[in-house]
């Protein structure tokens, strides 16, 4: 239990506790830290989503014990711990939010539950449905009729009829006599929750409800009288959210949405005030102090302000998998801890990295706060189901230096630039007056550069001229060697017959130099039958008649008995001779 | 025991050590020296200490007198300035509260490294307190994971106590007597040569 090491993070946080088989499958989003019986000592509070399509609990967690669990009867989107009211003892009440509902416990028990108003109902699809129940239509006409208001209507189709434009035709019948009697409803669902205080800023102040949901609306719900106070549309559905500010006073809803867009909400608008488009998708988004800090799809960690400005980036080693605040008030301390796919936790103030903790598994949710009589402790879930809990240490002090490798110090120490001269300034405004035109002679030039070396290339190609041979039937490749330091000079030529299989037959090799320089031994050679694959070095003297230090180019012809064009070229450029020539 | 301090003794002045209090918040500290009290002078209400309290009570030959430090974090930084002057330490443990058995280990850690501390046998008596809650940790299994094995320059003791009933708090108090008076005894030898 507590043996494990706590290797990377600098001896930071104490291992309190490490389960590795708690069975635990969580997001950060249903995760919270609560004084659920008023004692002083904060129980965790868990949404476990089970297998995902059954054994979803709430489960309630005392130091390292499992205290409480509550059968869920859906998937839990989110979970927040609040209060509702004024009354004494002051024991906060869990609200969690699954398909269009919102499920509230107090003392651990269910309490109330509030569904958010259906949506409007396309009235085509309306008439479709009575004149099946009225058995005026088949189930495929209906079928084929909802299909058509499918395409085109702006009121999207009600879940039944989208179930059963999914059905296989045996199945059709069936369905239509099971639900024709009901009428249709369209429901949406909640993607998200947070809460938001009413009129007090105090830790235990009566606070609203904020849900997102899949009709990309925000909805801010009264928690006494479960009325709905505000009603706020966004441009897409939202994912992530988070909430600051009274509802009496002003506030201020970040959202995070599934078009990858951050919209910013605020009192007095239904409609948002700020807009942020993010170049990937987010994947976790936290408010610290005044800025937002929004994780992306990219592996980039950005911090905006609150009104949306860009602040930093900075690009982090693996995918993000989840986000949490770290919030530390008696220490005046606040950071963001990010949960990466390569099993790190990491805690970044800004763009600094602080700490970094390996953890043995991939983190998914991750939760900071007080837990039992413990200020600062960590929370966190893996994806096998393990519950970590981490102690931050009392004595320990984070330094405001980024211990991650950046940009080295000198870097921000400013350069001493010149002054700007005369001419630079006339150039720069003859280059912005003059801009296309300049930019177009460029282009000019440039085509015509390509044009020269397509043309020489193409005539390197026809005359052979290169040291690779472009024929099919013989193809070779040949390169050169000079050794030596004068007058007298080996000359190797290395030809390899590049074909896959085939022998290439009556090759001979010439030279063509100027014969007031060079003497060459053997200036016509022939070459062996050449076997495919194999290098067959050919050698032979060069020597230099001339002692005035004068070179030139040799150059070798590979020949084809019978063919008056060479198979290829390769121009050899002598080296000065440095010896004297003896004769 | 000299023929001096049996005289101390019959005159009825005894000796007087310093003991420090210390432990997590929410451990029991001001419950068991309010139990060691007198219990005409117990009070009813135990609140959380802010800072600290000076306690005293007598033994049979010792009187003690007790700094009961906070345990809360951010009092928990006081403690260091009172090792000086204790001659020996009561460190409570909260044996239901298996979460933040690590934090007693570094705190206990952060003690016995302490410049104060390191270089002296003072003696370290070890209450393992809330044995009444239902799930608490036996004081061995408190002692394994305090790691008090490796304590070898002090004289150490570990009691299973109950403070609110008060069982368990005699025994310990009993050890820290006799060993005060061990350890006072070698001292002075030592101040002799």
């Amino acid at each position: 239990m507590t043996s494990m090491e706590s290797g990377g993070d600098g001896g930071k946080w104490l291992d309190a506790h490490y389960d590795p088989v708690a069975g635990l499958y969580t997001f950060s989003s249903c995760v919270d830290l609560a004084d659920l019986s008023g004692d002083g000592e904060n129980r965790l509070v868990v949404g476990d989503l089970g297998t995902g399509s059954s054994g979803m609990k709430l489960k309630v967690y005392r130091g390292t014990a499992l205290m409480s669990e509550n059968t869920l009867l859906d998937l839990p989107a989110g979970l927040v711990a609040f209060f509702m009211d004024l009354h004494e003892p002051r024991i906060p009440t869990t609200a969690v939010a699954s398909g269009p509902c919102i499920y509230l416990y107090k003392n651990l028990r269910p309490y109330f539950k509030f569904t958010l108003p259906s949506l409007e109902v396309n009235t085509l699809e309306q008439d479709v449905w009575q004149q099946a129940r009225e058995g005026q239509i088949d189930p495929l006409t209906l079928k084929e009729m909802l299909e058509s208001i499918r395409k085109k209507a702006d009121v999207p189709l009600s879940v039944r009829s989208l179930r059963f434009l999914s059905l296989e035709t045996d199945g059709l019948d069936e369905f239509v006599q099971l639900h024709k009697q009901q009428p249709i409803r369209r429901q949406t669902v909640i993607t998200c929750i947070d809460t938001l205080k009413k009129s007090t800023a105090d830790e235990d102040g009566v606070s609203c409800l904020v849900v997102g949901t899949e009709s990309s609306d925000v909805f801010i719900l009264d928690s006494k009288a479960f009325i709905i106070l505000s009603k706020m549309s966004l441009p897409a559905p939202p994912t992530m959210m988070d909430v600051t500010g009274q509802f009496d006073v002003e506030f201020r809803i970040t959202v995070a949405c599934r078009n990858g867009n951050i919209y910013i909400l605020r009192r007095e608008s239904d409609k948002p005030k700020y807009c942020v488009e993010l170049p990937s998708h987010p994947v976790g988004l936290v408010r610290v102090g005044k800025n937002v800090l929004v994780g992306c799809t990219d592996e980039s960690l950005q911090g905006f302000t609150q009104k949306g400005k860009k602040l930093w980036k900075i690009v982090l080693p693996a995918p993000i998998t989840t986000m949490a605040p770290m919030d530390l008030p008696t220490r005046g301390f606040q950071g963001v801890l990010v949960g990466l796919a390569n099993c790190e936790v990491h805690l970044y103030r800004d763009k600094n990295l602080l700490s970094t903790i390996k953890t043995p598994d991939v983190v998914t949710s991750i939760c900071f706060g007080r837990y039992g009589r413990e200020d600062g402790t960590l929370i966190m879930t893996t994806k096998g189901g393990g519950l970590m809990v981490k102690i931050l240490k009392r004595t320990v002090v984070f330094d405001d230096r980024d211990s991650a490798p950046g940009p080295p110090l000198a870097q921000s120490i400013r350069l001493n630039v010149p002054k700007k001269t005369k001419l630079y300034v006339d150039q720069t405004l003859r280059e912005r007056e003059s801009g296309v035109a300049m930019h177009r002679a460029f282009q000019m030039d440039l085509s015509r550069v390509r044009l020269a070396a397509a043309k020489a290339y193409v005539k390197a190609l026809e005359s052979s001229l290169t040291p690779m041979s472009a024929s099919l039937s013989e193809p070779l490749k040949m390169n050169a060697v000079v050794q030596g330091l004068g007058p007298s000079f080996k000359l190797t030529l290395h030809v390899q017959n590049t074909a896959a299989c085939r022998p290439v037959m009556n090759l001979a090799i010439s030279f063509l130099y100027d014969e007031n320089l060079y003497r060459i031994r053997d200036p016509y050679m022939r070459i062996p039958l050449l076997v495919p694959g194999l290098i067959y070095p050919v050698g032979t003297f060069v020597d230099c008649t001339n002692d005035k230090g004068i070179t030139d180019i040799i150059k070798v012809f590979v020949l084809h008995e019978g063919r008056s064009s060479p198979l290829l070229t390769a121009h050899i450029n002598m080296p000065v001779s440095e010896g004297l020539a003896l004769s | 025991m000299g023929l001096f301090d049996k005289l101390v003794g019959w005159l009825g002045l005894k000796k007087e050590v310093n003991v420090l209090c210390l432990g997590l918040d929410n451990s029991g500290k001001t419950t068991i020296i309010n139990k060691l009290k007198p219990s005409n002078a117990q009070v009813q209400d135990i609140v959380p200490t802010i800072g600290f309290n000076i306690e005293k009570f007598k033994t049979s030959s010792l009187s003690f007198t007790v700094f009961d430090m906070s345990g809360q974090g951010r009092y928990r930084n006081l403690w260091e300035h009172y090792y000086k002057e204790g001659q020996a330490i009561i460190f409570v443990i909260d044996s239901a509260d298996k979460l933040r058995m690590v934090v007693a280990k570094e705190e206990l850690d952060t003690l016995l490294n302490h410049p104060d501390i390191k270089h002296r046998r003072i003696p370290i008596l070890f209450f393992a307190n809330k044995m009444d809650v239902r799930d608490a940790l036996s004081s061995v299994k408190v002692s394994q994971l305090l790691c008090l094995d490796y304590i070898k320059d002090k004289p150490w003791h570990i009691c299973a106590t109950d403070a609110l009933k008060g069982e368990g708090l005699q025994e310990g108090v009993d050890w820290l007597q006799g060993t005060t008076t061990d350890v006072h005894d070698s001292e002075s030898v030592e101040h002799r040569d």
